[in-house]
């Protein structure tokens, strides 16, 4: 969908901001670029919507080098969120969501429509928003707006540069579920800049790591935390990752042992003891069989922190827990499997835990 | 406080005319001013390496005396409005300019990035972000400066552009005469006041309607204000006879006037109070007049800058007209009897006292007197540098003043004595004697037209028409006829024709 080819960045004070970098970000995912401050994530995502150009090397958008679009109509289909937020103060949030429509002569009543149903869709009423001003709005409402005028005209890709770093811990997680939410509904291609791995992990369906212009690893959040590809990966995971934080999907069972077949057993004589989870022929996820009896169960979605997990398991006597990644079991969560992984990740030095 | 309002009685129509004189050239300078320092200010900031010299510039025109600037644009626009709309533009570009850069370099960069980031040009960028966010650091800047405008636009009175300067300069030539001083500076505060009303509540519009809005009320305005110059224009004048400051100058191209319109068939328009003696030269040299009553004495000292050669009075003219002849080639046609000389005058009870009879008895005084001089006088060789040289005085305090202002010095016993013009009729008022000059050390200042040669080849008749007036009006006449004017409040108009009656050159 949006591919580097090589590309270079000199800026004119001779400063090598990016080092022949070539990158593809897939139709449809959020790709998270992370890296140490002045590692050149934000010359990066600059290039995309031509802030900056690049000094060699060329960029595409689905095969087509982006400078064969027209300039504008390239930024109108590009969804742009920065982290000093930038709504325009002069404008109500309405007028601020309805730009881009406008630009692209979108109907009023399109436009308006659209706004509308954004604004719902981040839980803000457009009845009472709409026509207030930004500086009435909490930083967390703003960045929310901002967020919604670069999803406004409806554009393929979006990019965002550290778009909550800026906010409070609160309004950043919020956020972050928001995006979360979003595109699940919505599917566009996100190119989201942050230098917090916590916020890269959470999000990224793939992170891309950079250091000094350059990646230094490319892959799905486990790759990254299963196999770093160096020291420099490791230090950057390590030091910012908190145990809590991991995805359940990284540390549940793989292992197919409590995982049978519904159609094993047509005539429902399931075994009569033990726990198991029954799926159906594509590893849909059908009923819990506990000691020869099917019960609904609760499951935990595969993407969810271990935190927010142990959460939802601490008032259930459920033994095992099914993890699903759209309805298909990718694994199963046992106590055992989360009081491995915490103490592998507990820091032992000199015989004091910390 | 019943002085005022009955000086404003009697001025209503005067004060509705120079109000409204002023305001129509304060807006319109205003309106130029904007129109080019917002353009200019906004390109500035797409080009910021031109901006600091731009700035400069316009930064050092502001620091030029507006006299100054006046007197610059006399041999290019002549007198009138013209010269003095340019002037006015020229100090008001600097505020609006340099608030229209600033207040858009200011934008926070991170919204300008926004906008270009959602797909802005550059020019939508300036229109829906950049200005309406600048627009209040912009307006800040436009009302300095009309402020500015509207102040130094009672500078204009000077070159005939008329305005509440009128007013203020009548009250100063009338002895500082506060009430009018007062009422013309007023009405000026009171229209800086309106205008910057006007202007917050454009801002306020803008603010709802938008800048395509906002450009349009100010096309609308500059036709409001433009229109009535468009149709003011269509009369062309055929002579235009300008005068210095003061009722004498005025009462004399009042008399040419009615004797040229008598004769012959032409359109004659009087432009008087014009400010300095300069000003009207200038002017004269340029073709925005056409004619002007000159004294014989200034026609040497200041325009020749040479020194009369002899004190008899018609010694004194041939040299004079000889010389511009050839100089500058203009005609000073003869003159008048009168004779304004410079002379040094002192109250009565002082002349008593000391037994003062000519300019030498103040000798044995100056060390203890206090002399209240114009700053032409005290700075020229005809005047108190002649003084010391010829009658050896040196007086311990000199005050160098307006000439307005110098009478009231001396009534209110601020100073001695003072440099008066021989013929002004405050000597009538304030009962002043003036001492003798036995060495003829001031010239004679006979007054007499003043005109360029072509200006006699269009109209060979103007010889013989104000030859008329030579050898008439006598000191006392004029005098007389001064007064009535500063302290009777007939017009101008009014005594001239009588005198010319009474002589028998008009017919009733
Ligand atoms: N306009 C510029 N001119 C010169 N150097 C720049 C400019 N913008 C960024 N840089 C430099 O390029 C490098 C990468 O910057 P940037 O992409 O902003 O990094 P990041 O977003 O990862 O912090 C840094 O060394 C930075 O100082
Ligand atoms: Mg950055």
């Amino acid at each position: 969908m949006i591919e580097f080819k090589n590309v270079t960045k000199v800026y004119e004070d001779g400063t090598e901001a990016i080092k022949d970098f070539s990158l593809e970000v897939r139709e449809g995912e959020i790709l998270t670029v992370i890296g140490p401050s002045g590692c050149g994530k934000t010359t990066t995502m600059k290039m995309i919507n031509r802030l900056i150009e690049p000094t060699t090397g060329s960029i595409y958008i689905n095969d087509r080098n982006i400078k064969d679009y027209k300039i504008n109509e390239l930024r109108w289909n590009t969804g742009y969120v920065l982290q000093q937020i930038a709504l325009f103060p002069h404008m109500t949030i309405g007028e601020n969501i309805s730009i881009v429509p406008e630009m692209k002569k979108w109907s009023k009543k399109e436009t308006t429509k659209r706004s509308d149903e954004l604004l719902e869709m981040v839980g803000l009423d457009p009845s009472i928003y709409k026509q207030r001003k930004p500086s009435e709005l909490s930083g967390g409402q703003q960045q929310r707006i901002g967020v919604i005028r670069a999803l406004a005209a409806d554009p393929d890709i979006i990019l965002m540069d550290e778009p909550f770093s800026a906010l409070d811990p609160i309004s950043r997680v919020q956020l972050q579920d928001d995006i979360k939410k979003l595109q699940k509904e919505i599917k566009k291609t996100i190119v989201f800049v942050t230098h917090d791995m916590d916020e890269a992990l959470k999000l990224g369906a793939r992170i891309c790591l950079m250091q000094e212009g350059r990646i230094i690893q490319l892959g799905e959040p486990k790759q990254l935390i299963t196999n770093p590809e160096n020291e420099f990966v490791k230090d950057f995971l390590g030091n910012r990752n908190s145990p809590w934080q991991i995805t359940v999907d990284h540390i549940s069972d793989k292992n197919i042992d409590n995982i049978i077949f519904a159609s094993t057993y047509p005539a429902g004589n399931y075994p009569t003891q033990g726990i198991y989870v029954l799926v159906d022929e594509s590893n849909n996820f059908v009923k819990l069989l506990v000691n020869g009896e099917t019960v609904n169960g609760k499951t935990i979605e595969y993407d969810m922190t271990l935190y927010d997990a142990t959460e939802l398991l601490e008032d259930s006597d459920q033994p095992l827990f099914p993890v699903l990644k759209e309805q298909k079991v990718v694994g199963v969560l046992t106590y055992r499997r989360i009081f491995g992984y915490l103490k592998s990740k507990a820091d032992k030095e000199n015989g004091v835990i910390r | 406080m019943d002085e005022f309002i009955t000086v404003f009685q009697n001025r209503q129509d005067m004060l509705l005319e120079t109000t409204l004189e002023h305001l129509q050239i304060s807006m319109v300078s205003l309106i130029i001013a904007i129109a080019i320092a917002v353009p200019l200010g906004l390109y500035l900031t797409r080009y910021p390496k031109a901006a600091e010299p731009v700035i400069g510039t316009s930064a050092v025109m502001q620091t030029i005396p507006s006299l100054a600037v006046l007197a610059f644009l006399i041999p290019f626009f002549g007198i009138g409005t013209t010269p003095a709309i340019i002037a006015l533009v020229l100090y008001g570009l600097l505020p609006i300019l340099r608030n229209t850069y600033t207040g858009i370099r200011e934008v926070d960069p991170a919204l300008k990035e926004a906008a270009t980031g959602m797909g802005m040009n550059s020019i939508k960028r300036l229109t829906k972000v950049e200005l309406p966010i600048a627009m209040p650091v912009i307006m800040a800047g436009i009302r300095t400066s009309m402020v500015l405008i509207v102040g130094t636009t009672t500078i204009a009175a000077l070159i005939g552009a008329g305005g509440l300067g009128e007013v203020i300069l009548l009250g100063l030539d009338r002895g500082a005469d506060i009430n009018l001083i007062l009422l013309g500076a007023i009405p000026a505060a009171l229209l800086a006041i309106f205008l910057d009303l006007i202007l917050r509540v454009f801002e306020r519009m803008s603010k709802k309607a938008g800048i395509k809005s906002f450009i349009a009320m100010l096309v609308v305005a500059v036709l409001i204000v433009v229109s009535p110059f468009m149709f003011n224009g269509s009369k062309q004048p055929d002579l235009v006879i300008g005068g210095k400051q003061g009722s004498e100058p005025e009462i004399l191209i009042n008399m040419y006037k009615l004797l040229i319109e008598e004769e012959l068939d032409v359109n004659v328009v009087l432009e008087p109070n014009l400010g300095k003696t300069a000003f009207l030269f200038r002017a004269l040299q340029q073709g925005s007049i056409d004619i002007y009553p000159e004294f014989t004495g200034t026609a040497i000292v200041t325009h020749l800058e040479d020194q009369a050669e002899s004190n008899n009075a018609w010694e004194v003219y041939e040299q004079a007209r000889q010389g511009m002849k050839e100089v500058y080639g203009m005609e000073f046609l003869e003159p008048m009897e009168f004779n304004n000389t410079y002379a040094v005058a002192t109250t009565e009870e002082m002349a008593m006292q000391y037994n003062l009879q000519e300019i030498g008895d103040l000798k044995q005084i100056e060390n203890e007197i206090t002399a209240g001089f114009t700053l032409e006088f005290n700075d020229r060789y005809d005047g108190y540098v002649g003084m010391r040289e010829v009658y050896d005085l040196n007086i311990a305090d000199i005050k160098t003043m307006e000439p307005g202002i110098r009478q009231n010095a001396l009534s209110n016993g601020e100073v001695d004595v003072i440099d008066a013009y021989a013929t002004d009729s405050y000597m009538i008022e304030l009962n002043l004697v003036t001492l003798d000059d036995p060495e003829n050390l001031f010239p004679p200042y006979q007054g007499a037209p003043l005109m360029r040669q072509d200006t006699l080849e269009e109209y060979p008749e103007l010889e013989a028409i104000l030859n008329q007036l030579s050898g008439k009006i006598t000191d006392d006449e004029m005098r007389q006829m001064n007064y009535q004017v500063d302290y009777e409040d007939r017009s101008a108009n009014d005594v001239a024709r009588e005198y010319l009656i009474n002589e028998g050159l008009l017919d009733n």
